[in-house]
């Protein structure tokens, strides 16, 4: 750290002498404020190092492959940048910001969760709001619709976003042959009786990592989606219109608890990480797995790539619209707003932006972004699974986001805890309304 | 100090450095962690001074927090009460095994591996049998399928399995203490004590228990406080869960100041381990005093 900010200061240095000498030359290198029309391009002559904070570290993932193809081009095209990653892994990331946050020493590009996750940075003032970035060379139009309102504060957008995902169930079908199951289930009913069947061959029904806490609540919540028969309920919550005592919320207990009661999770599913747990579906030892669908992609790369399908959720006691989904917009790119060269900042950003899809389309990496791409998917070579899965996103009619990005971090704790409960012993569903009701009071 | 006729200043002078980095570096901190405690902050945004908010919901409102500490003061009970048989085992390694230095360091070998991998390690010897778990698979091998169980999933005896794996890697650490211990006591008196007829065991109980008194009181003191700051272990193997069955004090801490973001009510906490730590510390050194002067 403290060679870092010795290296920062040498750069601030040398960038306020080379700054002070072209002064003299004449020529207005300040591309700030004042200017505005004028992008960065012209001040090619100013050294400018921005620091950019990312979540994409493994270097066999495409993440990885399209940051870096990206920078290295912007480097290449702009000689005077020099982009410097700092790479960790999300809940590094995380942690990394919240303390960079408190001594307000957030770097030029950082990643943030949308909604209620952004929020306390924005309210701190950290983020600098992007409308005019957006504006730039049509960037704002190439997101899906309504997608950057998970963004927006006040009426100023403070990320752009890596993608937009949706919860679906991945199934084997090889298994689901082998327990006679003929068709996907469209009912939580059905879905509770193929569980049945599967157990009843010795085949672990549904992988999950619930050691994770948050893969547990993804699922919950995808049950209350349908309980309550629409999206909105944590909304309607937070504005006081409902309770957690609402028997939506504890009927989605009830079924919950039908699932874990059914045997539909591993054995010691709390003490299996989110990997792990995926990986008992990828290796073909369980039949489905219900998560998001940034999984498509390792699922193509599995060994049981070619048995894989998609279905949506099933509708839970005739209430719910399968068409409606868990939605998981993506981590966001954001700038800070203490940044010493906003304006550079938010030129390479808007160029990364533009190039972000185009990159991921090459990279195979195509389902679940948030950008709206030309090109055909089949002509490209994707799989099966990853077309169809692609083609849900044509239906998708609304949704909710997940817990901890509608509730305050304190109340998402005492749900993600509660949840994990579930998976170890049984629990009145008024025990687990009242659990959640109590926290969302205290922590208001 | 008088022999040696140094001014006062001069000792000032020289203990000066060292005082300012511990002030820095210990005082500071715990004093500005007492402060945060006041506050309700997300560590982000601004923060609300609200007197003892904090202190009382800890103690009064907060469900997690008191079988925390519950859980954390048995682990440190556990780990004083494994000392003894620690001792027990120096002597004995003392006096039958001739070269018992080369078995004191196989013992002293989990130490030296970091708690990730050892964490790593044994939770995949408690993994559930389907996974490929050791101990249930040998439970099962035995015909005593009616034992196995999912250890670290199962809320009651989660925590239990934490301990024994916490014990199992500092009972060398202590061994070694007590071991070295007794090795560096002058064996003059031992001599001397067989002249009297003191052997055996007898030598044990007159010559070596009440001289090991301040190197047993080290490992008490070590193991007390090591345990109450637990948190590595714990943090690999389970996070706390399943639904904070496992959670000692300082995980507790770590996930309402991280997760949660009450950075004041995280700080809140660590005031009290602070507390509970610096209490205990006097209380076992009060206990060994009385101790050693009993057979000193």
């Amino acid at each position: 750290m403290i060679l870092n900010s010795k290296k920062m200061i040498g750069v601030a240095l040398t960038g306020a002498l080379t700054l002070s000498l072209t002064a003299c030359g004449g020529t207005d290198t300040k591309t700030t404020d004042s200017g505005s029309a004028t992008t960065g391009d012209k001040s090619t002559d100013k050294k400018v190092t921005i620091s950019f904070q990312n979540i994409y570290p493994d270097p066999t993932t495409p993440s990885y492959k399209m940051l870096h193809s990206i920078v290295d081009q912007y480097q290449k095209d702009h000689p005077n940048v020099t982009i410097e990653l700092d790479t960790l892994n999300t809940d590094q990331q995380k942690m990394k910001l919240k303390t960079q946050a408190a001594s307000k020493e957030v770097p030029d590009i950082t990643i943030v969760n949308p909604a209620a996750q952004m929020k306390p940075f924005v309210d701190a003032k950290l983020l600098a709001p992007l409308n005019d970035m957006l504006d730039q060379n049509g960037l704002k139009d190439t997101y899906q619709k309504g997608l950057l309102d998970n963004y927006s504060f006040d009426g100023n957008t403070y990320a752009v976003p890596d993608g937009n995902n949706i919860e679906v169930v991945y199934y084997n079908k090889e298994l689901f042959q082998q327990a006679g199951i003929a068709k996907t289930p469209t009912t939580f009913d059905e879905l509770l009786q193929d569980v049945k069947a599967l157990k009843a061959k010795g085949i672990t029904p549904i992988a999950i990592g619930e050691k994770d806490s948050w893969t547990g609540s993804f699922l919950f919540m995808n049950i209350l989606l349908r309980t309550y028969g629409g999206p909105g309920f944590l909304k309607d919550v937070v504005d006081g219109k409902k309770t957690f005592n609402d028997p939506a919320f504890t009927l989605a207990v009830d079924r919950f608890q039908d699932l874990v009661q059914a045997g539909a999770f591993p054995d010691g599913a709390t003490s299996i990480d989110y990997n792990a747990g995926g990986n008992i579906f990828k290796t073909g030892k369980a039949a489905m797995y219900i998560m998001g669908t940034w999984e498509t992609g390792s699922i193509d790369a599995s060994s049981v790539a070619s048995k894989v399908a998609a279905f949506q959720f099933p509708t839970v006691d005739g209430k719910g619209d399968v068409n409606q989904y868990m939605l998981a917009p993506g981590s966001a790119f954001a700038v800070s707003a203490n940044s010493e060269h906003v304006q550079e900042t938010k030129d390479f950003l808007n160029y990364f932006a533009l190039n972000l899809p185009k990159k991921q389309f090459e990279y195979k990496n195509a389902v679940g972004l948030g950008q709206k791409i030309d090109g055909d998917l089949k002509a490209s070579g994707y799989s099966d699974l990853a077309i169809s899965v692609a083609g849900l996103f044509n239906n998708i009619s609304g949704g909710d986001l997940a817990f901890d990005n509608t509730m305050n971090p304190a109340t998402a704790q005492a749900h993600l805890g509660s949840i994990q409960n579930l998976f170890v012993q049984k629990v009145d569903a008024v025990q687990v309304a009242k659990e959640h009701q109590s926290a969302f009071e205290a922590n208001k | 100090m008088n022999v040696l006729k140094v001014p006062t200043r001069t000792i000032a002078v020289f203990v000066l450095p060292a005082l300012l980095l511990y002030i820095c570096l210990v005082f500071v901190p715990i004093i500005v962690s007492f402060y945060t405690g006041l506050l309700n902050w997300d560590g982000i945004t601004a923060a609300k001074f609200i007197g003892f908010g904090n202190f009382k919901n800890m103690f009064l409102h907060d469900p997690i927090f008191w079988p925390s500490v519950l859980r954390t003061l048995l682990y440190a009970v556990a780990s004083i009460v494994e000392i003894p048989f620690c001792l027990l085992m120096a002597i004995l390694l003392n006096r039958y095994v001739r070269k018992g230095n080369a078995l004191v360091s196989i013992y002293f070998t989990p130490v030296i591996l970091s708690v990730v991998i050892i964490g790593q390690l044994w939770s995949t010897i408690y993994n559930p049998a389907a996974m490929g778990g050791m101990l249930n698979g040998v439970l099962t091998s035995i015909g005593l399928e009616r034992w196995t169980h999912n250890w670290l999933t199962e809320p009651k005896i989660a925590m239990y399995c934490i301990y024994v794996v916490s014990l199992w890697q500092y009972f060398g650490y202590h061994l070694l203490i007590q071991f070295t211990g007794i090795q560096n006591l002058p064996s003059e008196i031992y001599e001397a004590a067989k002249i009297d007829g003191a052997d055996g065991f007898k030598a044990d109980r007159y010559i070596t228990l009440p001289l090991i008194v301040p190197i047993f009181k080290i490992s008490v003191v070590l193991a007390f406080i090591g345990s109450l700051q637990a948190f590595d272990l714990v943090m690999v193997m389970t996070g706390g869960g399943p639904a904070h069955a496992t959670d000692v004090i300082s995980t507790h801490m770590y996930n309402s100041s991280i997760l949660s973001q009450k950075y004041g009510y995280g700080s809140a906490i660590a005031t009290f381990l602070v507390l509970v730590c610096l209490s205990f510390t006097v209380v076992i050194n009060l206990i060994f005093s009385r101790l050693e002067k009993k057979f000193g």
